[in-house]
């Protein structure tokens, strides 16, 4: 279930950058202007379930994630995210179901990204932009019920501090976008606890449905997407002993739809597991849902 | 005497026809590289907006042209033009002025 529930997060985590018109899972190479300010709120609700185990398991995660992005010069742009998470576990215990939950602000991650190269000419651009982030346990990672303390997967906070570094590359034209990411998030112990290290491939493809041929000025565009993430997450460490059933590969697909102007951007997409390829006893993803709207100011 | 009223009047009428032309506002036309999504429009739009002088600001994505008028009395330095398209993330392939814009235009559009 760590590992599951880890392997969706990594979709909050990756799309930090994700302030510009850009992919909806994860980051973009696209300027902030300098001084300029850009605002993402995503509404993420995910649901993850197939228990092979007696205990029926199921858990739902429906997550408020605000990332504020500041172009510090024209080349680095310095990210912040902090999710709201609410976060319900259902099974069953000795015939009895049980429901453990809590609500609360998560840890919030930092992340600087800089533009090391840069090609433009009319009507496109080329960018690649390595980035590096941290993790503070600002969420609470101690939270207990009346059956005690929480797991790890309930609790809105790691207890770590984690490290998150890669690179993505964005071309974009006035008819379409190609994102690909490469990502590296380091996880740290907290509490006993250890998450697997996640490593993660990603591409996007957004391509302008309308207008189909541009007019004068600066019109709204309305773009279809198509994104694949391939996750791998490695075993969970608990109590200094790797969890045999934690960690495995997840190839997500996202086909979604954006509509952009330019002070601001709608969209939504539905992240459906294509081949998960889990160890033990982990539970399985079912879909994670996405809808939110960024502005520039 | 008649000639040299002549001129006066010739004068005072060439005069008063240049006025208008001189007091129209500088026009420019940008290229500006990489300029590709309506988004992006909005970081070119308020840098150039901030540099002095600056009256009006029209994006053309499809072109990749932004047109600049300027107050009445001011000029566009390249130099400052070139500063705004860069921070704004992007590249300034030439800037050419265009044709001056009749102020009377302005104020319609103002209106």
């Amino acid at each position: 279930m760590k590992t599951v529930l880890k392997t969706g997060l990594i979709a909050l985590w990756l799309s930090l950058g994700t302030a510009w018109s850009a992919p909806i899972t994860f980051n973009t190479a696209l300027p902030v202007h300098e001084g300029g300010y850009v605002l993402r709120e995503q509404l993420v609700f995910m649901k993850i379930g197939d228990d092979p185990t007696p205990a029926g398991r199921e858990m739902e995660v429906t997550g408020l994630v605000s990332v504020l992005g500041y172009g510090l010069s024209r080349d680095l742009a310095l990210f912040g995210m902090l999710p709201y998470l609410d976060k319900r576990l259902d099974m069953e215990m000795s015939g009895q179901d049980i429901t453990r939950s809590k609500q609360g602000f998560g840890d919030l991650t930092l992340l600087g990204r800089y533009t090391a190269y840069e090609y433009n000419a009319p009507g496109r651009t080329l960018r690649i932009a390595p980035f590096l982030g941290v993790k503070a346990p600002t969420g609470d990672d101690t939270a207990r019920d009346r059956l005690g303390r929480l797991p790890p997967q309930v609790q809105p906070g790691s207890g770590s501090w984690d490290a998150l570094v890669g690179a993505v590359l964005t071309w974009q034209t006035l008819d379409f976008q190609i994102d690909s990411q490469v990502s590296y998030k380091a996880n740290r112990e907290a509490n006993g606890f250890e998450a697997g290290d996640v490593a993660a491939i990603d591409a996007s493809l957004q391509y302008r449905l309308w207008p189909r041929s541009l007019g004068a000025g600066v019109p709204a565009f309305f773009y279809g997407v198509l994104e694949a993430n391939l996750v791998h997450s490695a075993k969970d460490r608990s109590g200094g002993v790797d969890d045999p059933n934690s960690g495995g590969t997840t190839l997500f697909i996202t086909p979604g739809l954006q509509y952009v102007t330019r002070k601001w951007i709608v969209e939504a997409g539905v992240q459906v597991p294509v081949i998960q390829n889990l160890r033990g006893t982990a539970l399985e993803s079912e879909y994670v849902l996405t809808a939110g709207f960024r502005i520039n100011f | 005497m008649k000639r040299t009223l002549q001129i006066v009047v010739l004068a005072i009428g060439l005069t008063l026809g240049m006025v208008p032309a001189m007091a129209a506002p500088q026009a420019y036309k940008l290229r500006v590289d990489g300029l590709s999504c309506p988004f992006c429009a909005y970081g070119i739009e308020k840098k150039l907006g901030a540099v002095k002088g600056v009256q009006r600001i029209e994006v053309d994505i499809a072109s990749g042209t932004v047109a600049v008028t300027m107050a009445e009395g001011a000029t566009l330095d390249e130099a400052a033009a070139r500063k705004a398209v860069d921070e704004a993330g992007f590249s300034l392939r030439s800037l050419e002025q265009a044709p001056a814009v009749p102020q009377s235009t302005l104020r319609e559009e103002a209106k």
